[in-house]
Protein backbone atom coordinates (compact mmCIF):
# COMPACT_ATOMS: atom_id res chain seq x y z
CA UNK A 1 0.00 0.00 0.00
CA UNK A 2 1.67 3.98 -1.21
CA UNK A 3 2.78 5.35 2.13
CA UNK A 4 2.21 8.55 0.95
CA UNK A 5 -1.38 7.62 1.65
CA UNK A 6 -2.23 9.69 4.66
CA UNK A 7 -3.86 7.67 7.99
CA UNK A 8 -7.28 9.75 7.85
CA UNK A 9 -7.55 8.39 3.76
CA UNK A 10 -6.91 4.78 5.07
CA UNK A 11 -9.90 5.35 7.38
CA UNK A 12 -12.13 6.57 4.97
CA UNK A 13 -11.21 3.52 2.54
CA UNK A 14 -11.71 1.06 5.88
CA UNK A 15 -15.46 2.83 6.05
CA UNK A 16 -15.88 2.36 2.67
CA UNK A 17 -15.24 -1.90 3.75
CA UNK A 18 -11.78 -2.28 2.50
CA UNK A 19 -9.75 -3.89 5.04
CA UNK A 20 -6.61 -3.72 4.16
CA UNK A 21 -6.60 -0.15 5.36
CA UNK A 22 -6.83 -0.74 8.87
CA UNK A 23 -3.97 -3.92 8.10
CA UNK A 24 -2.12 -0.55 7.22
CA UNK A 25 -2.69 1.55 9.88
CA UNK A 26 -1.73 -0.91 12.42
CA UNK A 27 1.65 -1.89 10.57
CA UNK A 28 2.21 2.17 10.45
CA UNK A 29 1.37 2.43 14.80
CA UNK A 30 1.84 -0.73 16.22
CA UNK A 31 5.19 -0.29 17.28
CA UNK A 32 4.67 3.40 18.19
CA UNK A 33 2.28 2.19 20.59
CA UNK A 34 3.76 -0.43 21.66
CA UNK A 35 6.36 1.53 22.80
CA UNK A 36 4.44 3.93 24.59
CA UNK A 37 2.69 1.84 26.43
CA UNK A 38 5.82 -0.38 27.45
CA UNK A 39 7.15 3.01 29.00
CA UNK A 40 3.82 3.49 30.75
CA UNK A 41 3.28 -0.09 32.25
CA UNK A 42 6.86 -1.37 31.94
CA UNK A 43 5.39 -5.08 31.24
CA UNK A 44 6.36 -6.59 28.42
CA UNK A 45 3.24 -9.04 28.22
CA UNK A 46 0.92 -6.36 29.81
CA UNK A 47 2.23 -3.57 26.91
CA UNK A 48 1.50 -6.71 24.24
CA UNK A 49 -2.04 -7.50 25.41
CA UNK A 50 -3.26 -3.63 25.63
CA UNK A 51 -1.42 -2.77 22.36
CA UNK A 52 -3.95 -5.58 20.76
CA UNK A 53 -6.68 -3.89 22.91
CA UNK A 54 -5.74 -0.64 21.37
CA UNK A 55 -6.19 -1.79 17.85
CA UNK A 56 -9.16 -3.65 19.02
CA UNK A 57 -11.30 -1.07 19.99
CA UNK A 58 -9.96 1.45 17.16
CA UNK A 59 -11.55 -1.27 14.67
CA UNK A 60 -15.14 -1.29 16.42
CA UNK A 61 -15.14 2.54 16.84
CA UNK A 62 -13.24 3.42 13.50
CA UNK A 63 -16.49 2.81 11.49
CA UNK A 64 -18.50 6.29 13.32
CA UNK A 65 -14.86 8.06 13.74
CA UNK A 66 -15.03 11.64 12.22
CA UNK A 67 -11.49 13.33 11.73
CA UNK A 68 -12.11 16.07 14.24
CA UNK A 69 -8.15 15.45 15.49
CA UNK A 70 -5.56 13.08 13.60
CA UNK A 71 -5.66 9.48 13.74
CA UNK A 72 -2.46 9.37 15.50
CA UNK A 73 -3.97 11.26 18.01
CA UNK A 74 -7.07 9.46 18.68
CA UNK A 75 -4.90 6.09 18.86
CA UNK A 76 -2.96 7.69 21.50
CA UNK A 77 -5.80 8.68 23.17
CA UNK A 78 -7.03 5.42 23.29
CA UNK A 79 -3.86 4.08 24.14
CA UNK A 80 -3.50 6.62 27.14
CA UNK A 81 -7.08 5.44 28.36
CA UNK A 82 -6.48 2.31 28.74
CA UNK A 83 -2.99 2.95 30.38
CA UNK A 84 -4.50 4.87 33.02
CA UNK A 85 -6.76 1.89 33.14
CA UNK A 86 -3.97 -0.25 34.08
CA UNK A 87 -2.64 1.85 36.41
CA UNK A 88 -6.05 2.11 38.41
CA UNK A 89 -6.25 -1.22 38.09
CA UNK A 90 -3.12 -2.39 39.62
CA UNK A 91 -3.22 0.09 42.02
CA UNK A 92 -6.32 -2.28 43.59
CA UNK A 93 -4.49 -5.14 43.56
CA UNK A 94 -0.90 -4.79 43.70
CA UNK A 95 -0.04 -8.43 43.06
CA UNK A 96 3.85 -7.80 42.87
CA UNK A 97 6.09 -4.95 42.26
CA UNK A 98 7.11 -3.86 38.33
CA UNK A 99 10.62 -3.90 37.71
CA UNK A 100 13.38 -3.40 35.04
CA UNK A 101 13.87 -7.24 35.26
CA UNK A 102 10.71 -7.45 33.35
CA UNK A 103 11.32 -5.78 30.15
CA UNK A 104 13.91 -7.77 27.83
CA UNK A 105 17.49 -5.88 27.80
CA UNK A 106 17.78 -6.21 23.98
CA UNK A 107 21.18 -3.96 24.66
CA UNK A 108 22.48 -6.25 27.36
CA UNK A 109 24.32 -8.82 24.73
CA UNK A 110 28.03 -8.80 23.53
CA UNK A 111 27.28 -6.83 20.00
CA UNK A 112 31.23 -7.16 19.20
CA UNK A 113 34.61 -8.49 20.88
CA UNK A 114 35.39 -5.09 22.04
CA UNK A 115 31.81 -4.15 24.33
CA UNK A 116 32.42 -3.94 28.01
CA UNK A 117 29.47 -6.17 30.08
CA UNK A 118 30.93 -3.79 33.45
CA UNK A 119 30.57 -0.67 31.16
CA UNK A 120 27.02 -2.64 30.00
CA UNK A 121 25.71 -3.11 33.58
CA UNK A 122 26.62 -0.16 34.34
CA UNK A 123 24.20 1.74 31.86
CA UNK A 124 21.67 -0.50 32.43
CA UNK A 125 21.52 0.44 36.38
CA UNK A 126 21.46 4.05 34.82
CA UNK A 127 18.69 3.27 32.66
CA UNK A 128 16.74 1.95 35.69
CA UNK A 129 17.35 4.89 38.16
CA UNK A 130 17.00 7.58 35.55
CA UNK A 131 13.35 5.63 34.34
CA UNK A 132 12.63 5.18 38.15
CA UNK A 133 12.93 8.86 38.25
CA UNK A 134 10.12 9.04 35.20
CA UNK A 135 8.06 6.60 37.33
CA UNK A 136 7.95 8.89 40.23
CA UNK A 137 6.07 11.89 38.45
CA UNK A 138 2.49 12.15 38.89
CA UNK A 139 -0.10 10.64 36.22
CA UNK A 140 -0.76 13.01 34.62
CA UNK A 141 3.03 15.01 34.67
CA UNK A 142 4.59 11.62 33.27
CA UNK A 143 1.80 11.25 30.44
CA UNK A 144 2.36 14.96 29.35
CA UNK A 145 6.44 14.46 29.73
CA UNK A 146 6.01 10.81 28.04
CA UNK A 147 3.85 11.88 24.96
CA UNK A 148 5.81 15.15 24.40
CA UNK A 149 9.25 13.88 24.77
CA UNK A 150 8.82 10.72 23.53
CA UNK A 151 6.30 10.17 20.98
CA UNK A 152 7.33 13.34 19.58
CA UNK A 153 3.82 14.67 19.41
CA UNK A 154 3.09 18.55 19.63
CA UNK A 155 1.62 20.00 22.75
CA UNK A 156 -1.83 20.77 21.29
CA UNK A 157 -2.20 17.05 20.58
CA UNK A 158 -0.81 16.03 23.83
CA UNK A 159 -3.32 18.40 24.89
CA UNK A 160 -6.18 16.40 22.29
CA UNK A 161 -5.21 12.88 23.87
CA UNK A 162 -4.59 13.83 27.29
CA UNK A 163 -7.86 16.26 26.91
CA UNK A 164 -6.52 19.00 28.41
CA UNK A 165 -6.02 22.74 27.81
CA UNK A 166 -2.82 23.60 26.30
CA UNK A 167 -2.05 25.64 28.64
CA UNK A 168 -2.66 22.98 31.44
CA UNK A 169 -0.19 20.65 29.45
CA UNK A 170 2.80 23.15 29.79
CA UNK A 171 2.54 23.42 33.47
CA UNK A 172 2.01 19.63 34.03
CA UNK A 173 5.08 19.52 31.72
CA UNK A 174 7.25 22.33 33.68
CA UNK A 175 6.51 20.53 36.69
CA UNK A 176 7.86 17.52 35.15
CA UNK A 177 10.75 18.77 34.25
CA UNK A 178 11.34 20.57 37.44
CA UNK A 179 10.83 17.46 39.57
CA UNK A 180 12.94 15.25 37.82
CA UNK A 181 15.79 17.72 38.20
CA UNK A 182 14.96 17.59 41.65
CA UNK A 183 15.45 13.55 41.53
CA UNK A 184 17.89 13.54 39.22
CA UNK A 185 20.46 16.13 40.27
CA UNK A 186 22.15 14.64 43.41
CA UNK A 187 22.64 11.54 41.16
CA UNK A 188 24.77 13.26 38.87
CA UNK A 189 26.18 15.38 41.06
CA UNK A 190 27.52 12.36 42.87
CA UNK A 191 28.73 10.39 39.86
CA UNK A 192 25.82 7.99 40.45
CA UNK A 193 24.20 8.66 36.91
CA UNK B 1 17.51 26.71 40.15
CA UNK B 2 17.08 29.69 38.60
CA UNK B 3 16.28 33.42 40.51
CA UNK B 4 15.28 34.76 37.45
CA UNK B 5 11.92 33.60 38.04
CA UNK B 6 10.34 35.60 34.86
CA UNK B 7 12.21 32.97 32.49
CA UNK B 8 12.03 29.92 34.52
CA UNK B 9 9.63 28.38 31.84
CA UNK B 10 10.90 30.38 29.02
CA UNK B 11 13.81 28.02 29.89
CA UNK B 12 12.22 24.78 29.96
CA UNK B 13 10.42 25.55 27.11
CA UNK B 14 14.82 26.36 25.12
CA UNK B 15 16.31 23.10 26.48
CA UNK B 16 13.16 21.31 24.73
CA UNK B 17 12.68 23.29 21.81
CA UNK B 18 9.33 24.31 22.79
CA UNK B 19 10.03 28.21 23.16
CA UNK B 20 8.10 29.84 20.05
CA UNK B 21 10.33 30.96 17.37
CA UNK B 22 9.71 34.79 17.82
CA UNK B 23 10.87 34.47 21.96
CA UNK B 24 13.84 32.12 20.72
CA UNK B 25 16.13 35.35 19.89
CA UNK B 26 14.92 37.83 22.21
CA UNK B 27 15.71 34.36 25.07
CA UNK B 28 19.01 33.52 23.37
CA UNK B 29 20.04 37.32 24.20
CA UNK B 30 19.03 36.86 27.68
CA UNK B 31 20.68 34.15 28.09
CA UNK B 32 24.19 36.19 27.06
CA UNK B 33 23.03 38.23 30.60
CA UNK B 34 22.11 35.65 32.63
CA UNK B 35 24.19 33.53 34.74
CA UNK B 36 20.51 31.50 35.52
CA UNK B 37 19.22 30.87 32.69
CA UNK B 38 22.25 29.77 31.16
CA UNK B 39 22.68 27.28 34.35
CA UNK B 40 18.76 26.06 34.43
CA UNK B 41 18.81 25.45 30.28
CA UNK B 42 22.13 23.25 30.86
CA UNK B 43 20.37 21.28 34.06
CA UNK B 44 17.36 21.18 32.05
CA UNK B 45 18.87 19.84 28.90
CA UNK B 46 21.13 17.40 30.57
CA UNK B 47 17.63 16.10 32.18
CA UNK B 48 16.55 15.47 28.55
CA UNK B 49 19.76 14.04 27.53
CA UNK B 50 19.62 11.61 30.16
CA UNK B 51 16.12 10.59 30.04
CA UNK B 52 15.87 10.87 26.28
CA UNK B 53 18.69 7.87 26.49
CA UNK B 54 17.31 6.01 28.96
CA UNK B 55 14.04 5.66 27.39
CA UNK B 56 15.76 4.63 24.47
CA UNK B 57 17.11 1.85 25.84
CA UNK B 58 13.73 0.30 26.21
CA UNK B 59 13.37 -0.09 21.97
CA UNK B 60 10.53 -2.74 21.54
CA UNK B 61 12.19 -6.17 19.56
CA UNK B 62 11.15 -6.66 16.16
CA UNK B 63 9.78 -10.11 17.27
CA UNK B 64 7.25 -8.82 19.35
CA UNK B 65 5.56 -6.88 17.08
CA UNK B 66 4.96 -9.59 14.56
CA UNK B 67 1.78 -11.32 16.32
CA UNK B 68 -0.21 -7.63 16.55
CA UNK B 69 -2.49 -7.95 13.56
CA UNK B 70 -3.20 -11.84 14.41
CA UNK B 71 -3.95 -11.22 17.62
CA UNK B 72 -6.38 -8.38 16.90
CA UNK B 73 -8.03 -10.34 14.30
CA UNK B 74 -8.38 -13.22 17.17
CA UNK B 75 -9.40 -10.42 19.55
CA UNK B 76 -12.14 -9.49 16.79
CA UNK B 77 -13.07 -12.78 15.75
CA UNK B 78 -13.45 -14.16 19.43
CA UNK B 79 -15.82 -11.26 20.73
CA UNK B 80 -17.86 -11.85 17.50
CA UNK B 81 -18.30 -15.57 18.37
CA UNK B 82 -19.29 -14.35 22.14
CA UNK B 83 -21.95 -11.72 20.64
CA UNK B 84 -23.65 -14.26 19.11
CA UNK B 85 -23.78 -16.56 22.06
CA UNK B 86 -25.19 -13.47 24.18
CA UNK B 87 -27.58 -12.51 22.04
CA UNK B 88 -28.92 -16.32 21.91
CA UNK B 89 -28.86 -16.66 26.09
CA UNK B 90 -30.45 -13.04 26.05
CA UNK B 91 -32.98 -13.74 23.80
CA UNK B 92 -33.99 -16.78 26.04
CA UNK B 93 -33.79 -15.28 28.70
CA UNK B 94 -36.58 -13.01 27.83
CA UNK B 95 -38.41 -15.46 26.82
CA UNK B 96 -38.62 -17.01 30.68
CA UNK B 97 -40.60 -19.92 31.42
CA UNK B 98 -43.00 -21.12 34.32
CA UNK B 99 -42.04 -24.92 33.94
CA UNK B 100 -39.21 -24.55 36.50
CA UNK B 101 -36.33 -27.26 36.32
CA UNK B 102 -36.41 -28.45 32.72
CA UNK B 103 -36.90 -24.95 31.59
CA UNK B 104 -32.63 -25.38 31.12
CA UNK B 105 -32.97 -28.32 28.85
CA UNK B 106 -35.87 -26.81 26.65
CA UNK B 107 -33.62 -23.67 26.38
CA UNK B 108 -30.69 -26.13 25.06
CA UNK B 109 -32.76 -27.85 22.80
CA UNK B 110 -34.32 -25.06 20.96
CA UNK B 111 -30.86 -23.32 21.05
CA UNK B 112 -28.91 -26.66 19.30
CA UNK B 113 -32.24 -26.10 16.58
CA UNK B 114 -31.41 -22.83 15.98
CA UNK B 115 -28.08 -23.29 15.57
CA UNK B 116 -28.64 -25.90 13.58
CA UNK B 117 -31.24 -24.39 11.46
CA UNK B 118 -28.66 -21.22 11.01
CA UNK B 119 -26.33 -23.97 9.47
CA UNK B 120 -28.13 -25.32 7.77
CA UNK B 121 -30.38 -22.77 5.82
CA UNK B 122 -28.97 -19.77 6.26
CA UNK B 123 -28.39 -16.43 8.73
CA UNK B 124 -31.11 -16.27 10.52
CA UNK B 125 -29.80 -13.41 13.08
CA UNK B 126 -28.39 -11.64 10.03
CA UNK B 127 -31.48 -8.75 10.51
CA UNK B 128 -29.75 -7.79 13.55
CA UNK B 129 -28.17 -4.48 13.01
CA UNK B 130 -25.12 -5.18 15.68
CA UNK B 131 -24.23 -8.50 15.08
CA UNK B 132 -22.36 -9.02 11.87
CA UNK B 133 -21.19 -12.79 11.27
CA UNK B 134 -19.69 -11.12 7.72
CA UNK B 135 -17.23 -9.33 9.99
CA UNK B 136 -16.70 -12.91 11.94
CA UNK B 137 -15.65 -14.23 8.23
CA UNK B 138 -13.37 -11.67 7.75
CA UNK B 139 -11.41 -11.85 10.66
CA UNK B 140 -11.05 -15.66 10.71
CA UNK B 141 -9.57 -14.72 6.72
CA UNK B 142 -7.24 -12.25 8.06
CA UNK B 143 -6.19 -14.70 10.90
CA UNK B 144 -5.56 -17.21 8.35
CA UNK B 145 -4.14 -14.88 6.24
CA UNK B 146 -1.31 -13.59 9.12
CA UNK B 147 -1.20 -17.31 9.79
CA UNK B 148 0.40 -18.08 6.25
CA UNK B 149 2.38 -15.17 6.89
CA UNK B 150 4.09 -16.00 9.95
CA UNK B 151 4.46 -19.61 8.40
CA UNK B 152 6.87 -18.02 5.60
CA UNK B 153 8.70 -15.61 7.58
CA UNK B 154 9.57 -18.12 10.15
CA UNK B 155 11.16 -20.38 6.54
CA UNK B 156 12.92 -17.14 5.85
CA UNK B 157 14.12 -16.92 9.10
CA UNK B 158 14.97 -20.82 9.10
CA UNK B 159 16.81 -20.32 5.26
CA UNK B 160 18.56 -17.40 6.69
CA UNK B 161 19.90 -19.50 9.65
CA UNK B 162 21.00 -21.82 7.72
CA UNK B 163 22.67 -19.65 4.62
CA UNK B 164 23.78 -17.03 6.31
CA UNK B 165 24.95 -18.02 9.89
CA UNK B 166 25.33 -22.02 8.68
CA UNK B 167 23.95 -23.00 11.99
CA UNK B 168 22.40 -26.41 10.84
CA UNK B 169 20.75 -27.15 14.75
CA UNK B 170 19.43 -23.90 14.71
CA UNK B 171 18.16 -24.43 11.18
CA UNK B 172 16.57 -27.57 12.09
CA UNK B 173 14.81 -26.70 15.00
CA UNK B 174 13.68 -23.25 13.09
CA UNK B 175 12.14 -26.27 10.51
CA UNK B 176 10.16 -28.23 13.18
CA UNK B 177 8.66 -25.52 14.67
CA UNK B 178 7.60 -23.78 11.24
CA UNK B 179 6.48 -27.07 10.26
CA UNK B 180 4.06 -27.65 13.80
CA UNK B 181 2.63 -24.33 13.27
CA UNK B 182 2.41 -24.80 9.83
CA UNK B 183 -0.19 -27.93 10.36
CA UNK B 184 -2.89 -28.81 7.73
CA UNK B 185 -1.19 -27.02 4.60
CA UNK B 186 1.05 -28.00 1.99
CA UNK B 187 3.73 -25.67 4.14
CA UNK B 188 4.65 -28.99 5.82
CA UNK B 189 5.97 -30.26 2.35
CA UNK B 190 8.10 -27.37 2.25
CA UNK B 191 9.35 -28.25 5.81
CA UNK B 192 9.98 -31.59 5.32
CA UNK B 193 11.93 -30.78 1.69
CA UNK B 194 14.07 -28.40 3.67
CA UNK B 195 14.42 -30.94 6.54
CA UNK B 196 15.66 -33.87 4.11
CA UNK B 197 17.66 -31.58 2.28
CA UNK B 198 19.29 -30.42 5.66
CA UNK B 199 20.50 -33.63 6.81
CA UNK B 200 21.73 -34.71 3.45
CA UNK B 201 23.51 -31.60 3.67
CA UNK B 202 24.97 -32.68 7.22
CA UNK B 203 25.83 -36.17 6.34
CA UNK B 204 27.97 -34.95 3.22
CA UNK B 205 29.89 -32.75 5.75
CA UNK B 206 30.37 -35.41 8.26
Amino acid sequence: MDKLIDDEMLVAQFQAGRQNAFDELMKRYKSKIFSYLLRSVRNYEDAEDITIEVFFKAYRALEGWQPKAKFSTWLYKIASNLAIDYHRAKARHPVYALDDTEIPEVHLVATDLHSDPEKQLEEKERGILIREAVDQLSPKQKAVFMLSRYEGLQLKEVAETLDMAEGTVKIHLHRAVKRLQTLLRPLWENNEI
Amino acid sequence: MPKCKKSEGQAIDYASKLLPPPEEEPFEQHLKNCQDCSEAVESYTAIFDLTDKAQAELTVPETALKNIEMNVYKRLASTQEQTLFSRIRAYFAGVGSPFGWYKTAAVSSVAVALIATAVFIGKPFQSEDTLRLTDTQSADARIEQYRQQGIQRNLEEALITRHLRNDAWETESQLHRMKEQAQGTNWTKVADTHLKNLQSGNSTLQ
